[in-house]
C-alpha cells in the first residue's frame, strides 16, 4: 500500500473511532442553517440566489472545524517527524491529507445538504447530479487551500483562530463562484450557463493542489 | 576506516545566527558515538539535519555512499530517530502505531515486523492499549521499536534519557547495548556523560556549533572527558 493510502486510512479511521471533526461540523452547520432560517419571516420564499448564500455560508463556515484537526492531529508527539522521517513523500503526504478533508467536509455535506432542503424548501431540489458536482469542485478547492493554511497554522501555538484568517480570504473568489453556480442550479438554468464556471472552480482547485504540492515541504520542515 | 557516515563541512545559519559551523567527522559501521555539549551548542540540529528533518545551509552528508540532498529516499530508509518526542499516535494502540510506520516503509510483513518488536521493548501484553493510555517509559520503549521498524544501519538518538525515570533509563541503556552488538551506528546526543558514555566507543564535544573534541571512548577517561568539556564550555562564549 502506498504511502498516500496508508496515511489516508490512518486519518479516517481515526475520525471514524472519534469522529471530532464530522460530529462538529455537522452540528455546526445544523445550527446555522436553524439561526438563518429563524430570520426568515414565516410563509415567505427565499430568492435562489439567498439560498445558495445561506448554504455556502453554512459549509464554508462549519467545513473550517474539520479541516484545522487533519493536521493539528500530527503536531502530538510530533508525528509529522514521523511522517518526514519516513520515505513517503511530501506530495503523497499533502494528497492524504487533502484527500481526507474532501471526505470529511463530504460527509458532513451529507448531513447538512438535505437539512437545508427541509429547512429553505425542496423546490430548489432541480439537479442533483450537476450540485454533487458543484460540491465536490467546491471542497477540492477548500480542502487544498485549507490542507495548506492548516499545515502552516499546525505550528503555531493559535492555530485554531489563525487558520479562518488565512483560509477565507483566499476562498471568498471560490466561494463567491460557488454561491452563482449553485443559485444558477436552483433557478434550473442549462448546463451551458454556468460551465464556464465550472471550468474556474476546476482551476482553482488545480491551482491550490499545486501550489500545496509545491510548498508544503517548505512549510513543514523544520 | 569512516566510510559509513560521512558529515563534511556542515553549516547551518537561522536569521543570521550560525548553529553549525563546519562540523566534520566520519564514523565506521558498528561506531556508537555519544556527543556531549551544552544547551545551544547545535547538538539537536546536527541530529535534525542528518535526520533530514532539518536542511543544512551548506555542507555534504552520505550514509553508505548515498548522499542526503540527492538521494533522500535512500537515505531515509537507512535511518532510525529517536528523540524526547515519541513521535507516537496517542489515540492508536502500540500495535496500529508500529503496524502504520511499518507499512510506511513499504516492509513485507509489517504486523510481524511489529510484534517481533513488541516483544523485544517488552510491550506485547500491551499491544492492544493506546498509547495515550502509557507511562513516560512505556512511550519511550514504543518509540525504540518504532526508530527500528526499517531496521536502520544508523540510529540518531537525541536526548533520549530526557524525563525518564530510573528504571526507564536502565532499561534504554540495556536497549542500547544490545543495539551496539548488533553492529548498528549509533550517534547519541545528550549533556549528560554518564548516560552519554556507557556504550560509546567514540565521544564527541560540540560547542558553538564546532565539534571541538572527537576521540576513541578507550583513548578518554571521564576526567578527560569532563576536564575537555568544561574547557570548551566554559570557552562557548569566546568562540
Amino acid at each position: 500500500m502506498s504511502g498516500f493510502w496508508l496515511i489516508l486510512q490512518k486519518d479516517l479511521y481515526a475520525e471514524f473511532r472519534r469522529p471530532e471533526s464530522v460530529i462538529g461540523m455537522v452540528f455546526f452547520g445544523f445550527l446555522l442553517l436553524v439561526i438563518l432560517n429563524l430570520a426568515i419571516p414565516l410563509g415567505s420564499e427565499i430568492s435562489p440566489e439567498t439560498g445558495a448564500g445561506i448554504l455556502w455560508v453554512t459549509i464554508t463556515v462549519s467545513s473550517i472545524l474539520g479541516l484545522s484537526r487533519t493536521m493539528s492531529r500530527e503536531r502530538e508527539n510530533r508525528c509529522m517527524d514521523g511522517l518526514l522521517l519516513s520515505p513517503v513523500s511530501v506530495e503523497a503526504l499533502f494528497a492524504a491529507k487533502m484527500a481526507v478533508n474532501v471526505v470529511l467536509v463530504l460527509l458532513a455535506e451529507c448531513s447538512i445538504i438535505p437539512l437545508f432542503f427541509i429547512l429553505y424548501g425542496d423546490g430548489f431540489f432541480t439537479s442533483l447530479p450537476m450540485l454533487v458536482l458543484v460540491v465536490v469542485l467546491a471542497n477540492v478547492g477548500f480542502a487544498a487551500i485549507g490542507t495548506l493554511f492548516s499545515a502552516i497554522t499546525a505550528g503555531t501555538s493559535r492555530n485554531e483562530a489563525l487558520l479562518p484568517l488565512l483560509f477565507y480570504p483566499l476562498v471568498i473568489p471560490l466561494i463567491s463562484i460557488t454561491v452563482k453556480v449553485t443559485s444558477m442550479i436552483f433557478q434550473g438554468a442549462a448546463v451551458a450557463d454556468y460551465s464556464s464556471w465550472l471550468y474556474v472552480m476546476i482551476a482553482y482547485g488545480c491551482i491550490f493542489t499545486g501550489l500545496g504540492f509545491l510548498l508544503l515541504d517548505h512549510v513543514v520542515g523544520e | 576506516m569512516s566510510d559509513f557516515l560521512t558529515v563534511k563541512n556542515l553549516f547551518k545559519e537561522y536569521e543570521g545566527y550560525r548553529a553549525l559551523r563546519g562540523v566534520t567527522f566520519g564514523l565506521a559501521k558498528g561506531d556508537f558515538l555519544s556527543l556531549f555539549g551544552p544547551n545551544g551548542a547545535g547538538k539537536s540540529t546536527l541530529l535534525g539535519i542528518i535526520s533530514t528533518l532539518v536542511s543544512p545551509t551548506s555542507g555534504q552528508i552520505e550514509i553508505k555512499g548515498f548522499d542526503l540532498t540527492e538521494e533522500p529516499e535512500q537515505f531515509k530508509k537507512q535511518l532510525g530517530v529517536i528523540s524526547h518526542h515519541s513521535l507516537l499516535y496517542d489515540h492508536m494502540t502500540a500495535l496500529e502505531n508500529l503496524v502504520f510506520y511499518a507499512s510506511l516503509y513499504k516492509l513485507k510483513d509489517p504486523e510481524k515486523t511489529a510484534v517481533e518488536l513488541l516483544r523485544v521493548v517488552e510491550l506485547y501484553p500491551r499491544r492492544h492499549s493506546r498509547v495515550g493510555q502509557f507511562s513516560r517509559g512505556m512511550r519511550q520503549r514504543l518509540s525504540v521499536a518504532r526508530a527500528l521498524v526499517n531496521d536502520p544501519s544508523l540510529l540518531l538518538l537525541d536526548e533520549p534519557y530526557s524525563g525518564l525515570d530510573q528504571d526507564a533509563a536502565a532499561m534504554l541503556t540495556e536497549q542500547l547495548a544490545e543495539l551496539k552488538s548488533k553492529e548498528r551506528t549509533v550517534i547519541v546526543v545528550t549533556h549528560n556523560l554518564d548516560h552519554g558514555l556507557n556504550s560509546a566507543t567514540k565521544v564527541g564535544i560540540l560547542a558553538a556549533g564546532r565539534l571541538v573534541f572527537m576521540e576513541a571512548r578507550n583513548r578518554v577517561d571521564r576526567a578527560l572527558l569532563e576536564a575537555e568539556y568544561l574547557r570548551h564550555v566554559q570557552g562557548d562564549g569566546e568562540a
